[in-house]
């Protein structure tokens, strides 16, 4: 029996979905421990009752990496650079942390005292301008040897262009056996931009010891444990890649959480007939949103980690702000309504936790509101009620500010984060030239399905889709995502000087590279999907656009994709203006083993039968039919107001709307027009 | 007035709307614009404003900093030039570049219009986008040898260039024939009056859930917290006249330093902000317009107070008094195209007299210059390239913390060329791009250091650097010392020499071989130095951020042995001997 674990170690919950040939089994939500993942990754394991020997498969995303980065819990790394340039990392390209206000502090992931120079220089084409010296690097690397550094990152001006120079760094380095690990920028990011390649190469640095001892307690953890199971962890790309290759992608793994949710999504969007999808994804302290058109979610090429923390790899382009179940409502300096993006987190929680805390939150306004169930709580630990009373004090005391009673208050609190939520959701569309009305909602998150209702309302979006499993949508991604490596190269060059077949000789290079890697994953007896883009731009411009190509184009045929996506993208093309081949790039992927596919139920149209009446607030309090999830079978439907219930999370189907369970078991919630 | 209070969720949802549409108009056009400096460097605002007073009632949050203000005072003074002409129909849309009427120069083109409801004007609608070419002397509009405005461009008088829905053509084309782009800047004048319907329809949606009445009544309520939120906030300051004098090394073309004298009083909860005495108009273009002076105050203030909102009701407590014809309100025919680095002045003396009353989250000095270099020459194949390298430069310290290494100016957003980017593109060579090493303002929290860069040509090419603070060093405040001040150095075989006017400097010729290296200021200091907290001198030291000799007789500390790591000196301070020698000074 083929069977599949994923797993999501998140920053409050470390969620569990295990899955064979019958679809989902079992899901399950425990507390993370964040001095110890991999002990809350054993945990959900044992939680489960999964049977170690029978599983095939474990996959899991975590934030280890992004909170390595955030709280600056990395190696200690030094940096050797080409000389007059070992400051790039800390000035990066001119700017600040915040449009207003001049403070702020930058925290460089290497010190200056820890950034190195060496007598080298390569000219733009890569050609040597002055040679590197075996001396000075092995001078510097055994003086470094001595000083407890963990990793080496070596980041010379125009490596991409010609890594020779960096290449023999890592070797002469590699000979003192120092015991530091070694990191060459042009392995990590071969692209130009001195400064976002540097930052790539030292997040890595920065990460690659951890990640490398993360991987090494994790696999003796399973093996202690009985599970044989191939481990796979996710990336922020949307693949996966085997636990004994990640320590040398260490920076691909950062947010991969977030990047398994939008892969589930566009999963369970695409089996359901929906391929241009916004997806948002609310927990306890934010609320991500993130793009899908056409089957293929928005890549973005870099991402700002922190102040000039720049990671320029492919992660999938998720956009992230201040708004979750445990933000906190109160006043701004001019005494108006404000929700977030302060949050009450894990610790003390929503009043309602009964843990202490006293801030009105999301999750108090929805308890009060009758939204949540507070006699019957998820998600709240081992709570076995929530403490109502706490949650009307504390949202009852900010309604005497306005002047409003409890109930007004909290509909307040939840109208004000919707719109912040939909606004958001409205300009992530907007920035990327599309009409969020053409697009279906998925929401998903232990907080999400609360919300769903309302933001695709404010949004104008006329279609919600609530997965089976919302409170786990990550875990769930980590099951069907493709084994995957992103591979780049810079070319930067005049399409008209591309000589015939260069195009293509560049390409194969890509994928022999990409391949090696999926060989080196065990996956030689599948043939690997490849599929090529290529960055181009206008002579002279800094912004590129990124075009799907094909083996076999030539340079005029590059030209004409460029220019009809210019046209697409801009509504006009610069025709006069030479265009440059600015760099190409292959994704080349596999389906993990055991893969479990979903087939979809008999769809029998029938109203469905609530599990049980209760008041819930909307606007007025209306006796409200409460329907319990797992009771719901393709076909069945019921109007709004309705609130469904499951083990995961709550979902709220408003007033004037009407809800249907499709054949995979999604919820599909339309506003009545 | 409007009667009743509008309730307090409408108020909050009709403000997050109000913002959200100008927030879209913004998108649109960075979207839509064809010239780069729209799209990449968001050189542009849109807002929506009151009708009868020109009162911002909601800026969009993507535009640049420098536009905060200038848009309100760019509409109230079209205000009665629309009124002499029968005011706003519906379907007009009305032009203007004139920097006398509308800030900055002339490159900076509003367009403004009315947006009506059932027949009765509403607001107004808004924006402004930087244009690539407006004509003159030079190509893109600075020029640095202008003694009068019409050597910059066209200048374009308040016009409706939309009557009653319909494009006047003809002063499209009479525009057009005057610019070096007309093709591009045809399609950034489209996107641009395109953006309105992104503005009307947002509105309308607005408008039908809530009706006027009540959009209006939570505008004004808005306004009205607005000017307590600034009101409170100055009500903090303790009340006096502050004084602050700071100066340009001189115009470029004469050799004479020009003073801004500036006193800031605070009484109650109004802030009067005087600058007279300050120098007349130059000769040269280092001139700006009083709306420009206005909005780089505010700019300066809301980096102080970052909470308070962009609406009139934060500017009403604030009253200037910038006397007519001098440099910062300067009057037709004046050149204004370099208020590129003139706008830094305001926010430097706006910081130097709050300095003195609020110290506790006033910042010393940023690095105040917008140091434009411009290198321009022709590749190997014979084309022609401009490349333009703008300083970055240190914040000055507070009393949080040190200042920030390599800003970008405060009243912008952009960014700075990638090295390897620049090297595939122009015939150059970088040949370093490093922290500027002792460079910061010393003090209990020392500014942030300058950058330098040394830039040497491949190919023949010309070399322009419109910089100041060479004369003037970014100052510190509370007891904090000065940065070192801009600097600038050509190489021509092997002669070394420092430009006529410091930092100013244009067309000069690079043979291959020859450089240009470049100092940009640090941030001023803050606090005794003497205060400076050891770890963190020590920490400096390693990094090679201050010398020894600073360390010990500007920050008193002992250095008690030198080691080194690969051949970068380690430092380490004899605590107790740098005590007693902080102290010993302290009682002399």
């Amino acid at each position: 029996m083929e069977n599949i674990v994923g797993i999501d170690v998140g920053g409050t919950f470390t969620d569990l979905y295990y899955a064979d040939d019958e679809g989902c089994r079992t899901t399950t939500k425990v507390p993370s421990n964040p001095r110890d993942p991999s002990a809350a990754l054993i945990h959900a394991l044992q939680a489960s009752d999964v049977d170690p020997a029978a599983t095939a498969l474990i996959v899991h995303g975590t934030t280890i990496a992004t909170n390595a980065i955030i709280e600056r819990k990395g190696a200690r790394a030094a940096l050797i650079t080409t000389r007059g340039f070992r400051d790039i990392l800390e000035l990066g390209r001119r700017d600040r942390p915040t449009m207003y206000g001049l403070g702020g502090v930058q925290q460089p992931l290497i010190p200056r005292d820890l950034r190195f120079e060496v007598d080298e220089r390569l000219d733009a084409r890569g050609e040597v301008l002055r040679p590197l010296h075996r001396d000075e690097v092995l001078a510097l690397g055994t003086a470094l040897a001595n000083e407890g550094i963990e990793a080496v990152v070596v980041c010379f001006l125009h490596a991409y262009a010609n890594p020779a120079h960096e290449q023999a760094a890592a070797r002469w380095l590699a000979e003192l056996d120092a015991g530091f690990e070694i990191v060459t920028s042009h392995s990590v990011c071969n692209e130009y931009f001195e400064f976002e390649r540097t930052s790539t190469a030292a997040i890595q640095g920065f990460l690659q010891p951890l990640v490398a001892g993360y991987a090494r307690r994790l696999r003796e953890r399973l093996d202690e444990g009985g599970y044989r199971s191939e481990a796979l962890i996710m990336q922020s790309s949307g693949g996966v890649v085997p636990l004994d290759q990640v320590a040398a992608r260490a920076a691909n793994i950062v947010r991969s959480g977030p990047a398994a949710g939008v892969m589930a999504a566009t999963r369970l969007a695409g089996e359901a007939g929906f391929d241009n999808i916004i997806t948002g994804d609310m927990g306890g302290t934010s609320f991500d949103v993130a793009v899908v058109v056409d089957g293929t979610p928005k890549v973005a090429r870099a991402s700002r980690l922190d102040f000039r923390v720049i990671l320029k790899l492919p992660m999938i382009d998720v956009h992230t702000i201040g708004a979750g179940g445990g933000s906190i409502a109160g006043l701004d300096g001019a005494g108006i309504l404000q929700v977030g993006p302060e949050s009450a987190g894990a610790d003390p929680g929503p009043a309602c936790y009964g843990r202490g805390g006293t801030a009105p939150t999301v999750t108090d306004a929805n308890v009060v509101l009758g939204r949540i169930d507070w006699a019957r709580p998820i998600g709240a630990g081992d709570q076995e009620a929530l403490d109502l009373e706490a949650a009307r004090a504390a949202i009852g005391d900010l309604g005497k500010c306005l002047d409003l009673g409890v109930e007004e208050t909290a509909e307040a609190i939840l109208r004000v984060v919707n719109h912040t939520m939909a606004g958001r959701t409205r300009l992530l569309s907007i920035e990327q030239g599309l009409d969020p009305r053409d697009f279906t909602f998925v929401c998903f998150g232990g907080a999400g399905p609360l919300h769903g209702a309302a933001i695709m309302r404010d949004v104008g979006i006329s279609r919600l889709l609530v997965p089976p499993e919302p409170g786990v949508l990550c875990a769930t991604g980590c099951c069907i995502a493709d084994i995957r490596h992103d591979v780049s190269r810079t070319v930067e060059r005049p399409l008209g000087e591309l000589g015939d077949g260069e195009l293509d000789d560049m390409l194969d290079e890509l994928r022999r590279t990409g391949e090696a890697h999926l060989t080196a994953s065990r996956q030689q007896d599948v043939t690997p999907d490849v599929s090529y883009t290529a960055d181009l731009c206008y002579f002279g411009q800094i912004h590129n656009l990124r075009v799907a190509i094909e083996r076999g184009w030539s340079a005029e045929r590059l030209g004409g994709a460029f220019e009809a996506a210019y046209r697409a993208e801009f509504g006009n093309t610069l025709a006069d203006v030479p265009a440059t081949l600015v760099s190409v790039q292959a994704v080349v992927s596999a389906p993990p083993p055991g893969r479990v596919v979903r087939s979809p139920g008999d769809v029998v149209a029938r109203p469905a039968t609530p599990a049980r009446r209760r008041p819930v607030h909307f606007g007025a309090w209306l006796d409200t039919a409460i329907y319990d999830r797992r009771a719901l079978e393709p076909g069945m439907s019921f109007a709004g107001p309705a609130v469904v219930e499951q083990a995961d999370t709550t979902t709220i189907v408003e007033p004037g709307m009407r809800a249907s369970v499709d054949g995979f078991g999604n919820l599909q919630v339309e506003a009545n027009s | 007035m409007n009667g009743a209070k509008p309730d307090p969720i409408t108020l909050a949802v009709t403000r997050g709307a109000l913002h959200q549409i100008a927030d879209e108009m913004d998108l649109h056009l960075i979207h839509a614009a064809i010239s780069p400096i729209i799209s990449e460097m968001h050189d542009c605002a849109h807002g929506i404003y009151d009708a009868a007073t020109g009162e911002t009632i909601a800026q969009g949050g993507y535009g640049l900093p420098m536009f905060l203000a200038n848009m309100q005072y760019t509409i109230q003074n079209l205000l009665s030039h629309v009124a002499a002409e029968g005011g706003f129909q519906p379907g007009d849309i009305w032009i203007v570049n004139d920097p006398y009427l509308s800030g900055s120069h002339l490159q900076d083109v509003t367009l403004v219009a009315p947006y009506f409801v059932d027949g009765e004007i509403f607001a107004l609608l808004a924006n402004t986008g930087h244009w690539m070419d407006v004509g003159g002397s030079v190509p893109g509009g600075w020029a640095p040898q202008a003694r009068e405005i019409h050597q910059e461009g066209i200048i374009i008088p308040p016009l409706r260039l939309f009557k009653r829905g319909v494009r006047n053509e003809e002063v499209v084309r009479l525009i057009l024939a005057n610019l070096r782009l007309p093709e591009q800047i045809a399609g950034d004048l489209a996107a641009m009056t395109q953006v309105f319907h992104v503005g009307e329809r947002g509105l309308a949606d607005l408008i039908g859930r809530y009706g006027t009445r009540t959009v209006r009544a939570c505008v004004e309520e808005m306004m009205e917290r607005s000017e307590r939120q600034m009101r409170d906030h100055i009500a903090g300051i303790p009340d006096g006249t502050y004084r602050f004098v700071d100066h340009f090394d001189n115009d470029g073309i004469v050799d004479a330093p020009l003073a801004v004298e500036f006193a800031l009083s605070v009484d109650g909860t109004n802030m009067h902000l005087d600058f007279t005495g300050t120098s007349p108009a130059a000769i040269g273009p280092l001139n700006m317009a009083e709306t420009t002076t206005r909005s780089l105050a505010f700019v300066a203030l809301k980096h102080l107070f970052p909470d308070v909102p962009v609406n009139g009701g934060t500017f009403r407590p604030i009253h200037f008094e910038v006397p007519e014809g001098c440099m910062l309100a300067a009057r037709y025919p004046a050149p204004v195209c370099g208020y590129t680095d003139v706008i830094n002045r305001v926010i430097d003396v706006v910081f130097g007299a709050l300095a003195q009353a609020i110290p506790e989250i006033t910042p010393a000095a940023p690095f105040g210059t917008t140091g434009v270099t411009t290198v321009s020459g022709r590749r190997d194949d014979g084309s022609y390239y401009v490349a333009v390298f703008p300083y970055p430069g240190g914040y000055g310290a507070s009393a949080q913390g040190d200042g920030l290494v390599n800003g970008t100016l405060p009243s912008s957003l952009a960014g700075f060329m990638s090295v390897e980017m620049s090297e595939h593109r122009f015939p150059l060579r970088f040949e370093n791009l490093a922290i500027r090493e002792d460079s910061s303002g010393p003090g209990r929290h020392r500014g942030g250091c300058g950058t330098t860069y040394e830039i040497t040509a491949l190919k023949d090419c010309l070399v322009s650097v419109l910089g100041d603070r060479v004369d003037h060093a970014p100052f510190g405040i509370s007891g904090g010392g000065s940065a070192e001040p801009n600097r600038v150095r050509f190489h021509s075989g092997s002669r070394e020499w420092e430009p006529e006017m410091r930092s100013k400097a244009e067309k000069v010729p690079l043979a291959p071989g020859d450089s240009v290296r470049l100092w940009s200021p640090g941030g001023g200091g803050f606090g005794d130095p003497r205060t400076r907290d050891l770890d963190a001198v020590e920490r400096d030291l390693d990094q090679g951020i201050v010398t020894p000799e600073c360390a010990e007789a500007v920050y008193g500390a002992v250095v008690e042995r030198e080691t080194n790591l690969a051949g970068a000196p380690r430092y380490r301070l004899d605590r107790a001997a740098s005590r007693r020698r902080r102290s010993g000074t302290a009682r002399t």
